[in-house]
């Protein structure tokens, strides 16, 4: 583990130090090294699951997928932000760095930690540098409602969590997780202890999003800056899933009742997300409403507690990260070229730009989970887990996944086809970087359709 | 106890030239209402230590032990330190002064007040004590949230943060200090960070960011600390609060202090 934080945090050293035409190509190549570095955690030897341990660090295979994402993500974010972060004075390019980097660095040690508060801790952590971030670089006035928005809504629930957490060291004595896997299940009876259940998951369930508390996310995405959205709708989301799955390890028997209403927001959520895709006129904000319908997937796959649906909440977050991030940084590249986001403006981009309109085609499909990518196998797994928990769940997830596919293809016909405006002839061609961007976000994709054991996780 | 009563007497006497250098009527008018507070405050704590004294023969500080006694002491400094629901004074008063002054009375004025309330730690009543400081904090966090006024908000916060010291005084007085340590830290931070930018209303705060930005970016930082959001120090002593108010099965009032940091927190942000 501290082969990957000794170097992320030797990131800042080198990004202030270096001289100014260097930053980015240096920035860029130390954290693509990191990058594959942390894949060699994907291979695991230990029996109980938890390898490369240090005193409170450790990673098994529920993390270890989300940790090779976020390392990956770093030099992504790093390239996608190049053009639009050039007219600034070489101090702030640095300081916008640092922050990523500072990003990286809690999001790897929340992702290994074993004690469930340092795991509390480096989650808070995570909300400043990208308030931050939204806030100083986002582009439009209200992003200062925005970042006020992301940053109370995580915090009132997670504060709830805190006071949770703390009175689970009082009664089991420990919070490492190596620990608390083993611990025999609680009787939880009363009102109370139903309470500190909620407490325990509401965090987790407003940072999915949920989607009853999902309002911080379109706000967020849509006025944050593109590294930001990427950092945001790839790995940001992600630690509420994981947060999810480590704790209802504590939380059974309660569970099987008290989850009824989340689980229903959730399948509920995915539909009406959904259709306000549909008619969205705002690119990113679609994309938004993407993510929390995909996310209330993953969330009813996890609060069912079944193998196969935390085996399919896994895939699925792991394929979402790189799909959304993937869709956000082609948003992006629309951005910069018309400076509006509203999808009237930029149709029929076919004409003008046909090689990204290769990579539309082929995140979009990814986003609607066309067979054989690891979208539609996580999707499977978590539709056929809650089937066989309720069958009426059919209903919502099968109208989901239609209107998905519905929106997915709505947002590439949208960018691509149809009549060319007359106002974007004159567009830049797209730059080699952009290319690179995506072919580095939708190749591990590809890859991973060959091999799913890397990102299965706990269960099999 | 006499020998505390002038401690704080001399204190309160020291400081009021100290706060009237500004001939402004306002820095005035602030004096006046410092004075009368603080020398209430002294008044009770003599009557109150009398009484003891009357009907339990004991002058020392640490033995009070009669319950009305130990009471009217615990208002006393409460008024002294400016605790809800005592706290009226403290925004107005800090509002007339300088902010060097306005320093001073925030960090200094309450160490003399927080020895004598760690003295009397163990005999104090405990629903006395959690009433002050949920009160306060909850007061605290709603009273700033109207202010443009620097030192009204900071005043509040004042409210807030010493809500949070008395709430955990009764369980573990070691955790007080270290949240009264802390607060001194951030609270000196910031006051001296404003100085020197000469600010006093959030309006110029926001055109700082040309002048000075490391000076802007480490307020931030003081300020998100204040705030108590970790990694940052101002976190710990929240946190280590929580944690004895869970472990003494108090789920409820830690979870109440928590959700009244976020109402600071609101106006720190801004």
């Amino acid at each position: 583990m501290l082969k990957i934080l000794i170097p992320t945090l030797m990131l800042i050293p080198t990004t202030w130090l270096t001289p100014k035409s260097w930053v980015w190509t240096t920035t860029t190549a130390q954290s693509l090294a990191i990058a594959l570095l942390s894949l060699t955690w994907l291979k695991w030897t230990s029996e109980t699951g938890w390898s490369t341990s240090g005193p409170y660090m450790a990673t098994d295979p529920l993390s270890t997928p989300l940790l090779v994402l976020t390392c990956w993500l770093l030099p992504l974010m790093i390239l996608a932000s190049q053009n639009h972060i050039s007219p600034e004075p070489i101090n702030r390019q640095r300081s916008y760095i640092t922050l990523l980097i500072l990003l990286q660095t809690f999001l790897i040690m929340a992702f290994g930690a074993t004690e469930i508060i340092m795991f509390y801790i480096m989650f808070e952590a995570t909300l400043i540098p990208t308030l931050i971030i939204i806030t100083r670089w986002g582009n439009q006035t209200e992003r200062l409602n925005a970042g006020t928005y992301f940053l109370f809504y995580t915090l009132a629930g997670s504060l709830p969590l805190l006071v949770a957490l703390l009175m689970t060291q009082k009664d089991m004595g420990t919070l490492s997780m190596l620990i608390i896997q083993h611990t025999k299940p609680t009787n939880l009876l009363s009102w109370g202890d139903k309470i500190w259940w909620v407490g325990c998951l509401l965090a987790f369930l407003v940072k999915m999003p949920l989607y009853g508390v999902h309002l911080w996310l379109p706000k967020a995405h849509v006025e944050a800056p593109i590294a930001g959205s990427m950092v945001l709708a790839a790995v940001l989301l992600k630690l509420g899933g994981y947060g999810m799955m480590r704790i209802t390890i504590m939380l059974d028997p309660l569970t099987k009742e008290l989850a009824y209403p989340f689980i229903i927001l959730a399948l509920w959520g995915i539909i009406m997300t959904g259709s306000i895709c549909l008619r969205q006129t705002d690119l990113k904000s679609l994309i938004a409403y993407s993510s929390v319908s995909h996310m209330g997937l993953v969330a009813g796959g996890i609060l069912i507690q079944t193998p196969w649906g935390f085996t399919g909440a896994i895939i699925l977050m792991i394929a979402h990260g790189l799909v959304s991030s993937a869709l956000f940084c082609l948003a992006n590249t629309n951005y910069e070229r018309t400076h509006s986001r509203t999808l009237l403006l930029t149709r029929g981009l076919q004409m003008i730009l046909p090689l990204m309109a290769t990579w539309w085609f082929i995140a979009n499909l990814a986003n609607l989970a066309l067979p054989p990518l690891p979208n539609l196998m996580g999707e499977l797994a978590i539709i056929t887990s809650l089937f066989s928990w309720s069958p009426w769940t059919i209903v919502s997830t099968g109208l989901g996944t239609l209107i998905t596919a519905g929106y997915s293809l709505y947002m590439f016909l949208m960018t691509q086809r149809g009549p060319t405006p007359l106002h974007t002839i004159s567009l830049h061609p797209s730059h080699t970087r952009e290319h690179l961007l995506m072919a580095m976000h939708l190749i591990p994709v590809l890859l991973l359709v060959l091999k799913p054991e890397l990102m299965w996780g706990v269960c099999h | 106890w006499i020998l505390a009563w002038m401690g704080l007497e001399i204190n309160t006497m020291a400081i009021i030239p100290l706060m009237a250098q500004q001939h402004h009527p306002r820095a005035t008018e602030a004096t006046t209402k410092y004075f009368l507070t603080q020398a209430t405050a002294a008044a009770m704590i003599l009557f109150a230590s009398t009484m003891n004294a009357w009907t339990m023969g004991d002058w020392n500080i640490n033995q009070i032990s009669h319950p009305l006694a130990t009471t009217t002491v615990t208002l006393a400094l409460a008024l002294k330190i400016g605790l809800a629901p005592m706290h009226f004074w403290l925004p107005e008063v800090l509002q007339g002064l300088s902010l060097t002054t306005g320093l001073v009375l925030s960090t200094w004025q309450k160490l003399a007040p927080f020895a004598l309330i760690l003295q009397i730690s163990q005999n104090t009543n405990p629903a006395l004590l959690t009433t002050l400081g949920v009160m306060s904090a909850l007061v605290g966090g709603w009273g700033g949230l109207n202010q443009t006024q620097l030192r009204k908000l900071l005043a509040y916060s004042s409210i807030a943060h010493l809500g949070w010291m008395i709430i955990i005084l009764q369980f573990m007085p070691a955790l007080t200090l270290l949240n009264l340590t802390i607060y001194i830290t951030m609270t000196s931070t910031m006051f001296l960070s404003l100085k020197i930018m000469a600010s006093t209303k959030i309006n110029s705060l926001a055109l700082a960011w040309p002048k000075t930005p490391t000076l802007t970016t480490l307020i931030m930082l003081s300020l998100l600390s204040l705030g108590g959001l970790p990694p940052l120090t101002g976190f710990m002593p929240k946190w280590l609060i929580l944690q004895e108010l869970t472990k003494q099965d108090l789920p409820i009032t830690a979870t109440i202090m928590a959700m009244s940091a976020l109402l600071s927190l609101f106006f720190y942000l801004r």
